[in-house]
């Protein structure tokens, strides 16, 4: 098997590198090889520094994406081919090479109460269908780097991945808070006339989450 | 050096993890949580989600749950463990609905019997779902429940060992990943939830990376008791190829029902009547075949599913698994007529959990004063095979437990000297960056899965329990020479070099128990001694550390 495959792959370490470049890999050539495979490939191969997350390796967990081309994808998901570029997802804050800060997130979920109150009566529940389905949400945050009005550590704009939260606590009914106010204030209207979200893991964003939470408020 | 101080500390961000440490801090304790991959991630999230509950079916009982778990674990279960499983199995299902999950519900609003699954070894049909979520709607939903309580999160840290003052756990080392710092946390009390170790047969696994066992070198190595490591579960079905999905799980072995068939490299027919069978019972022919040379290319056998496609409940079956979306990975993997069940799946068993671990007392404490465990790193509930759906269940069941007593254990007492040792252990994680020996620490890690695959995985003889004996001491050995990265922020090459020397010492403790246990039993499958052996062999393997020492012992079960 001698065919390889081209690709050309983000390095960058904020801490000691003056500035980013992009490496050149030679990947033999395998059979529905995925972009994690090469990923792996060169860690073990050609060069253990490289610094990437993943966790499932088949679509599942949410961990591994990355930009291909300058889209968001989830490497394991994605089959290899000649000539990709790969780099981090943009608009988080850049730890090393491809692997970006996502502690924010967890921070968020206590800064806006995402969670549901204690002590709730769960015994007949009825959710939505749509609820059910975002939360198959998989956290991979690719729609924050797809979203053009996301931009990190502002308030005034939540973006996609805190609206498919909110919506999805919109439509579980043990949930008391006013989810839609919160939409709101966190400049949901912005939305309005964009609709360019988008998510590798089949969430519909714009029709599942946003649309219901762009209802106008009760008081308006 | 940074030093942390807490009443309990937890260690692991998955099921088991998060609902002890939400637990303690609810008893009053100051709570400190660590996990090396983002919170919430681990095994719990690429679940499929089903769970186990007891009692949505007429004419189920706990009682008869708890025969099931006995008879499914052919009773190297330990008893008390067992029945507190299905005792608390309903409150353990509440508990992760009240951190905002949602099982799936019929429609009156109910966990009824007609939203329940029958799945291999249970009686009765007894497993919920959450479709489509699965276990990712349970990942959110802990980390939710976390984000609700006090409790203080560190994310991407790694324990790299624990520390002790005197005979009690008075602390650990951690490594923070991604700011490259070693730091220390000190404790009333540990609670072990790192999960399993099926990292140790990569490819051959579906677990999630980061599931190297930790915990139980963590736990071995302060001279806790471990029980039953040689108890390793493979699923029958995982993906042979190619190399980067290699090891995924497509299905229980009630996925070929009614009809499906294995055939071997040949297309003789090795196994039919799949449906009734356990994990255990195909894993084990399936692997007699592959020890006899019938394995593809691929080293794998032929999952055969067209004759389904023949008869309407075949059909059906296979509209349900497409509706659920467990064809996708076939799909991607061997591409559309394997997807349509028109062309055979290559398959080999996929390392999947681990019914050994540390042994516990009901309050799931370790025989180490100050050491808990749950979840997955902790063993005895399951016996020799564990029934599909009872390990989410569990995580919240003894999770509780763990928590509840290690906050009642030491909320209210003086903080522990551990200076004990911990310049040394954390000297040994600051010396390793930048080493200039010759041995990388993942290719290490690639040889020691090799012949653990090879020689302790699916069929064991002892001559190749033997050989791997051998090769973990030379890997050990050449763990003096690494070569390490010098980076400071998420440097792989030391998670790598921490993890490996873990994964050996593990690796030791599974070949040992599997060495002394010369009979088949459940997921231990001996070629040289096939038969089960009732009479010497009803006993528990128990491995620790004395004076140093490597140390193993059966003792008979507890019935
Ligand atoms: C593909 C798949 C499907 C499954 N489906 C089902 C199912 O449908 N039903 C069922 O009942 N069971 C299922 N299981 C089994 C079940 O998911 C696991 O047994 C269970 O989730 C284990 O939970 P845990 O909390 O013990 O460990 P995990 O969820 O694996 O969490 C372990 C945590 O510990 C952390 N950790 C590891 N080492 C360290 C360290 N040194 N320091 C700090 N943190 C550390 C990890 O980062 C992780 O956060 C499935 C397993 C797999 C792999
Ligand atoms: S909505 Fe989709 S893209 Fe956004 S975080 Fe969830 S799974 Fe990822
Ligand atoms: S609609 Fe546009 S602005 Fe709003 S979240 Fe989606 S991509 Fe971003
Ligand atoms: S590795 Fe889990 S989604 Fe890709």
């Amino acid at each position: 098997m001698c065919r390889e495959v081209s690709i050309e792959v983000f390095r960058y370490d904020p801490g000691t590198d003056s500035s980013p470049s992009w490496r050149k890999y030679e990947i033999p050539f395998e059979e529905k090889n995925t972009v994690l495979g090469a990923l792996l490939f060169i860690q073990e191969k050609l060069d253990p520094t490289l610094a990437f997350r993943y966790g499932c390796r088949y679509n599942r967990c949410g961990l591994c994406s990355l930009e291909v081309n300058g889209k968001p994808r989830m490497s394991c998901h994605s089959y290899l081919e000649e000539g990709m570029r790969l780099g981090p997802l943009s608009k988080l804050p850049l730890i090393r090479d491809l692997v970006v800060d996502r502690k924010g997130l967890f921070q968020d979920l206590a800064k806006y109460e995402l969670f549901i109150e204690k002590n709730t009566d769960n015994t007949v529940i009825f959710e939505p269908e749509q609820g059910a389905k975002l939360r198959g949400c998989a956290e991979c945050l690719s729609c924050l780097a797809a979203c053009p009005k996301y931009s990190f550590g502002s308030d005034d704009f939540g973006g996609p991945f805190l609206f498919v939260k909110l919506a999805q606590l919109h439509f579980d009914p043990r949930d008391k808070k006013d989810r839609i106010e919160q939409a709101h204030s966190l400049g949901i209207n912005l939305c309005q006339d964009c609709k360019k979200c988008y998510c590798p893991n089949g969430i519909n964003i714009y029709r599942d989450a946003i649309s219901t939470l762009l209802k106008v408020k009760k008081n308006d | 050096m940074r030093v942390e101080s807490c009443d309990v500390l937890c260690l692991g961000g998955g099921g088991a993890g998060i609902t002890a440490a939400v637990t303690a801090a609810e008893y009053g304790a100051n709570v400190i949580l660590v996990s090396k991959e983002p919170l919430g991630y681990g095994d719990t999230r690429i679940s499929m989600g089903l769970t186990s509950f007891p009692g949505v079916v007429e004419g189920d009982s706990l009682e008869l749950f708890y025969q099931d778990l006995l008879k499914g674990g052919e009773y190297l279960n330990d008893p008390e463990l067992a029945w507190i499983m299905a005792e608390m199995n309903p409150f353990g299902v509440q508990l992760l609905e009240s951190y905002g999950h949602l099982f799936q519900r019929n429609n009156k609003g109910l966990i009824g019997s007609d939203v329940a699954y029958l799945i291999g070894g249970h009686s009765l049909p007894r497993s919920i779902g959450c479709p489509p979520g699965g276990g990712i709607s349970m990942g959110n939903a802990l980390r939710a429940g976390a984000a609700r309580s006090n409790i203080r999160v560190f994310e991407e840290v790694l324990a790299s060992s624990l520390l002790c003052s005197g005979e009690h756990v008075a602390g650990a080392v951690c490594f923070d990943i991604c700011r490259g710092e070693v730091f220390l946390i000190r404790a009333g009390a540990v609670i072990i939830a790192t999960g399993g170790a099926g990292w140790l047969y990569y490819p051959h696994t579906d677990c999630n990376s980061g599931v190297n066992g930790d915990g139980y070198a963590l736990a071995y190595n302060v001279g806790a008791k471990l029980i039953d490591m040689e108890q390793v579960q493979f699923m029958p079905f995982g993906l042979t190829h190619p190399a980067s999905v290699c090891g995924v799980y497509v299905g229980e072995p009630s996925l070929a029902a009614p009809k499906g068939l294995i055939r071997n490299r040949n297309g003789e027919v090795i196994l039919s009547g799949l449906g009734t069978m356990t994990r255990a019972q195909v894993t084990n022919a399936m692997a007699v075949e592959l020890s006899r040379g019938g394995g593809t290319e691929y080293g794998g056998l032929l999952l055969d599913l067209e004759p389904n496609l023949a008869l309407p409940e075949g059909r059906q079956m296979w509209n349900v698994r497409k509706e659920r979306g467990q064809l996708n990975i076939v799909r991607f993997a061997y591409g559309e007529d394997a997807y349509r069940w028109k062309k055979p799946w290559d398959v080999t068993p996929t390392a999947h959990y681990f019914m050994g671990g540390i042994m516990v007392n009901t309050s799931g404490q370790s025989s180490v004063p100050g050491l808990y465990a749950a979840g997955q790193a902790m063993g005895g509930i399951h016996g020799a095979n564990r029934l599909g759906s009872v390990s989410l269940a569990e995580l919240f069941v003894f999770g509780y437990i763990a928590g509840k007593a290690a906050a009642k254990e030491c909320i209210g007492q003086k903080p522990l000297d551990c200076s004990q040792g911990q310049e040394e252990a954390a000297g040994n994680i600051k010396s390793l960056s930048g080493r200039k020996g010759l041995y990388s620490p993942l290719v290490l890690q690639r040889r020691l899965q090799k012949t653990m695959w090879e020689n302790v995985g699916i069929a064991r003889v002892e001559k190749g329990l033997r050989t791997a004996l051998k090769e973990i001491e030379e890997i050990e050995e050449t763990c003096e020479n690494l070569k390490i990265a010098s980076q400071i922020s998420y440097n792989r090459d030391i998670v790598h070099t921490i993890e490996i020397k873990h994964m050996l010492t593990v690796a030791k403790l599974i070949t040992e128990a599997a060495l002394m246990r010369c009979e088949t039993r459940g997921a231990h499958l001996r070629l040289d001694f096939p038969e089960k052996d009732e009479k010497n062999w009803r006993r528990n393997i128990i491995v620790f550390k004395e004076n140093n020492n490597f140390k193993i012992q059966s003792e008979a079960v507890k019935f």
